[in-house]
């Protein structure tokens, strides 16, 4: 800011400045006070847990004595949130596309958008009771309780955070990048497909991410879709045992080694997904196309 | 493809023949199919969560569902006023807190912060959504409950001259649900305001630096107006997020149907009375049929407020609109005069 | 750049976590399994049960806590093998399940509720009749030097201070069992709050879960509250002597929880609910729970295998099993109604035919 060309910074306007850094540095400081809380308490109440036999037994129901670990639990969670995920990123980001590229600011797409915001504000546990009434107590393939109808609820809860996201991220493409593109004679599948896609890789993988995220933690929708079983289990229409319901079910014991476990399983459930938040991004920052 | 195209006889050079055009009329059906998908979903939702509900309309009449405070289904009276209340009360409380921290948190990201820092600091405040809700409200329970409780005895006596401020502090409350969705809403808010706000084309910002504007205030006349839109989106979607929430504010919000008279005081949720009684109602009908009232009233509630919402950020663009031409009129007008 | 190499070999390293605990798995074969679900309250039980069937009978017992009343609904919805409850399915509930095959109740533990305090002075011993509580928990009774305590009470310094009570505010068989108590013993009770697993209380705070009310008095001096049996005696909690129907006070064992059921009426079905018991060494604040199956699940829709293991776990439950309860902090079944429960076992039948 070379004062010989233009006037002089009044100290009103540079205290603004400032007070205004200053509470931006505040506010990043206050969002993360309560991860380290969190993390810390996990960790105290938790990571004594952690050992080989800990992520290689299945919990065994025992009160006393063996209590066994929690292997079922994070596979379960991992193969229903896999799934899951098949079902809501492609979803998401296709819807995403056609509000961008297509709908943009008709009326349908309006009212898309509306109901995609809408969504994502139906709590978990009436999505669960939803596919409980539609696909649980009508014994839709197979009766009862089924891991694929869990990763169903979770689906619909990623769903919208998917779509949302990416719309938010597409939107943020230049267009002079697709007209350009569309000008060199390109069909407009491929438009989408080199262009806007790969541009906007890191931001839809971000979203899919937060929906990752949300829909490995929650407990609701599998208490009404899946319930808890205790060993490992493959098979996707019968029960599975997950992280969530693991700590939801531990938590409420009376003896303090399974509470303990059940902070053990919190713990490995943030580091699950933070694992996957670490992959993705540098799976995302291998293969961004530099613009 | 297009080289092909261009020797056929009948069409133009440039029009496609329609086999080379099928993968895009493919494409733009499939994506139509999947978006109207979701408003057949959303329909079917409606239409499910209705019929389970009718029971309870039919023994309670709709307008006392919502509007008569008095829950207590062991004498079969669901009104619903004091739930609502609460889910709308939380999810403020919530917006209030984490909006504008996710957004400052956002900008600070992308502006203000050291380049090596960007990285891990997104990260971190992304790990924020990696932790699961149920340990969220576990950790409010144990942790934040009784530790906040003398602040918020503190505060409520100091503060008392404020509304809804004041009186004995109850240890779950509508604050403390409200701190836990605004801990959990900054993440999402967070991330999508820090991709829109890195988006900022580097003109507008560097155009405003060269007008010998601090920081600041290319920030408030560059980034903010140009991110506005996105940064609602943001807001809306973690809106969506407080008012839904389940198991955390289960644990930490009391589950007392009340409404309280202050912030401090125990209340209870939409989403709450959901989970919390489920269990024990779904063996009677009419109380089953309550609860399934519950989540189409918070349905409902969401879809007014998303409407509201877009209505106000509509009404926000065009004053902006009308602003901004005023403004270049007078600078225009100006123009001339300063130049000479 | 730097950061992204640390990143990298962080996810490495969990990635190959990952693949460790994917490998260390092992098929778990064709043992047969059943599924329930219902009362939390006995989830420790069954989970324990079924941990001894798996080694012993390779049978795998699947249990998930959601509460008595959704158990049986899933259970008439044919969602589940078995419900867990405590309070037997009523009459409606009957006639509802009885489309299937008629459900059979089988008693399998007794609980207790403890009323937990936090008083300066009086470390152990406090003892309270079933009015008293009613009006402490209507906040009638609200300071610790109340005469209506302090004459239970007699040699007690007791404090002036206000009384704090605590009571749960997750929906809660443990709340449901302790209103019923109070709507048995005190009509103001049962005229202006009711029984429910939920309640409109007139007074206190809510604390989620046996824990959190556990905590909550511990942490806030001259409280009050309600805590599970088994929960109060892991965690060895302060517990209060209460008044039973036969004027004598008592402490909440084990022992004094299966005398409540000793002395109950037990209909043929078996579908009885202990109510303000009548024997002198009963602990008053006691309730049962159930696992409930059908009589011929083969033609409500199940495999053979599934009713043979639903036999497997109940035979073993009523047997060894309640040997195992006193290690869980669950009352055993008083022998009469054992051998009433043991006897049903053989109304368990495949398409009419015996298991």
């Amino acid at each position: 800011m070379s004062t010989g060309i233009l006037p002089p910074i009044s100290a009103r306007r540079r205290r603004t400045d400032r007070l205004m850094s200053g509470l931006f540095y505040a506010a990043t400081g206050i969002a993360l006070v309560p991860l380290l809380l969190i993390i810390g308490y996990l960790i105290k109440e938790g990571a004594s847990q952690f050992s080989a036999a800990f992520f290689t037994t299945d919990p065994t129901g025992n009160f006393a004595g063996d209590i066994g670990g929690i292997r079922s639990a994070v596979l379960g969670t991992i193969e229903m949130v896999a799934i899951a995920t098949l079902i809501s990123v492609p979803i998401g980001i296709a819807v995403a596309i056609w509000l961008v590229e297509y709908g943009k600011r008709s009326k349908p797409a309006a009212i898309i958008r509306y109901l995609i915001d809408v969504m994502t504000g139906v709590p978990s546990v009436v999505f669960g009771l939803f596919i409980y009434v539609s696909l649980v107590e009508t014994g839709i393939g197979g009766s009862g309780f089924a891991a694929w109808k869990g990763s169903v609820a979770i689906s619909l809860l990623m769903l919208p955070i998917v779509a949302r996201s990416s719309e938010v991220v597409l939107e943020l493409v230049p267009n002079g990048l697709r007209e350009s593109a569309l000008a060199l004679g390109a069909p407009r599948w491929r438009v989408i497909a080199t262009v806007v896609l790969p541009t906007a890789l890191p931001g839809l993988i971000t979203g899919s991410l937060l929906a990752v995220a949300r829909g490995a933690g929650e407990t609701a929708p599998l208490l009404f879709t899946v319930q808890a079983a205790m060993g490992i289990n493959f098979n996707l229409s019968e029960r599975m045992n997950s992280l969530p319901l693991e700590i939801f079910n531990d938590v409420q014991s009376s003896n303090p080694a399974v509470v303990t476990r059940a902070w053990g399983a919190a713990l490995t459930l943030v580091l699950l997904v933070l694992a996957i938040t670490l992959l993705a991004r540098i799976v995302a920052g291998r293969s961004r196309l530099k613009p | 493809m297009t080289v092909e195209a261009g020797s056929v006889g009948e069409r133009s050079m440039l029009e496609r023949s329609p086999m080379a055009r099928l993968p895009d009329r493919a494409l733009r059906w499939i994506l139509t199919a999947l978006s109207f998908g979701i408003l057949l979903l959303l329909v079917y939702f409606f239409g499910k969560l209705s019929l389970e509900s009718v029971d309870v309309f039919q023994h309670q009449g709709i307008l006392s569902f919502v509007f008569s405070n008095d829950w207590n289904p062991s004498k079969s009276q669901f009104g619903g006023l004091a739930l609502l209340f609460g889910s709308v009360a939380t999810a403020l409380i919530a917006l209030v807190i984490g909006v504008p921290i996710a957004v400052a948190t956002a900008v600070f990201i992308v502006e203000l912060c050291p380049s090596r820092l960007r990285s891990p600091l997104t990260i971190l405040v992304e790990l924020l959504a990696a932790v699961p809700s149920v340990v969220y409200g576990l950790w409010g329970v144990f942790f934040l409950i009784p530790r906040l409780r003398p602040f918020e005895q503190w505060a409520a006596d100091t503060f008392s001259f404020l509304p809804w401020v004041g009186g004995p502090v109850a240890g779950p409350s509508y604050f403390i649900a409200g701190l836990i969705l605004a801990i959990m809403i900054i993440p999402v808010v967070s991330a999508i305001s820090r991709e829109v706000i890195s988006t900022v084309p580097t003109d507008h910002k560097e155009a405003a630096l060269a007008l010998g504007a601090t920081r600041w205030e290319m920030i408030r006349t560059a980034i903010l107006p140009y991110s506005r839109s996105g940064i609602s989106g943001a807001a809306m979607l973690g809106l969506g997020r407080a008012l839904g929430e389940t198991i955390a504010v289960t644990l930490v919000i009391g589950n007392a149907a009340v409404i309280g008279h202050q912030i401090f005081d125990q209340g209870y949720s939409l989403a709450a009375v959901i989970a919390n009684e489920f269990g024990e109602a779904s063996a009677v009908p009419l109380y089953s049929s309550a609860l399934f009232a519950c989540g189409l009233l918070l349905f409902i509630v969401t879809l007014v407020v998303n409407g509201l919402a877009r209505y106000i950020v509509s009404l926000g663009d065009i004053e902006r609109r009308v602003e901004r031409a005023r403004r270049s009129e007078r600078k225009s007008a100006a123009a001339p005069g300063g130049a000479a | 750049m730097k950061f992204t190499k640390q990143a990298g070999a962080l996810s490495l390293t969990a990635a190959a976590a990952l693949v460790i605990v994917a490998c260390g798995g092992s098929s778990s074969g064709s043992a047969s399994t059943i599924n329930g679900s219902g009362s939390t309250f006995a989830a420790p039980i069954y989970q324990q049960w079924g941990a001894t069937t798996k080694t012993d009978d390779s049978l795998t017992v699947n249990y998930q806590g959601v509460g008595s009343g959704q158990g049986i609904s899933e259970l008439t919805s044919g969602t589940v093998d078995f419900a867990g409850s405590d309070p037997p399915m009523t009459a409606e509930e009957m006639v509802a399940a009885s489309k299937k095959s008629v459900p059979l109740h089988f008693p399998t533990a007794l609980g207790a509720i403890t009323i937990s305090y936090n008083v300066s002075g009086v470390a152990t011993g406090l003892k309270l009749d079933g009015a008293t509580l009613a009006q402490i928990f209507l906040g009638k009774v609200s300071t610790w030097n109340d005469p209506a305590i302090a004459a239970q009470n007699p040699g007690v310094t007791l404090p002036s201070n206000p009384i704090t009570v605590v009571h749960r505010s997750d929906s809660s068989g443990t709340t449901k069992g302790f209103t019923g108590y109070l709507t048995a013993v005190d009509s103001n009770w049962s005229s202006q709050v009711g029984k429910g697993k939920t309640v409109k209380w007139p007074t206190g705070t809510g604390a989620k879960g046996n824990d959190g009310v556990a905590a909550a008095v511990k942490q806030t001096p001259n409280s009050v509250g309600y805590v599970e049996q088994a929960y109060a005696l892991q965690n060895k909690f302060t517990f209060a002597s209460v008044k039973n129907a036969a004027g004598t006070y008592v402490e909440p064992t084990l022992a004094s929880t299966t005398a409540a059921a000793e002395g109950t009426t037990v209909p043929a079905d078996l579908r009885f609910t202990i109510s303000n018991p009548s024997n002198p060494a009963a602990y008053p604040i006691t309730s049962q729970t159930f696992v409930v199956a059908y009589t011929d699940a083969c033609k409500a829709g199940y495999t053979e295998q599934v009713a043979k293991g639903i036999k497997t776990f109940l035979t073993y439950g009523l047997g060894a099993g309640q040997d195992a309860l006193a290690q869980l902090n669950y009352a055993k079944l008083p022998a009469d109604i054992n051998s009433k429960a043991t006897a049903q076992l053989s109304k368990l039948v495949c398409n009419g035919k015996a298991l």
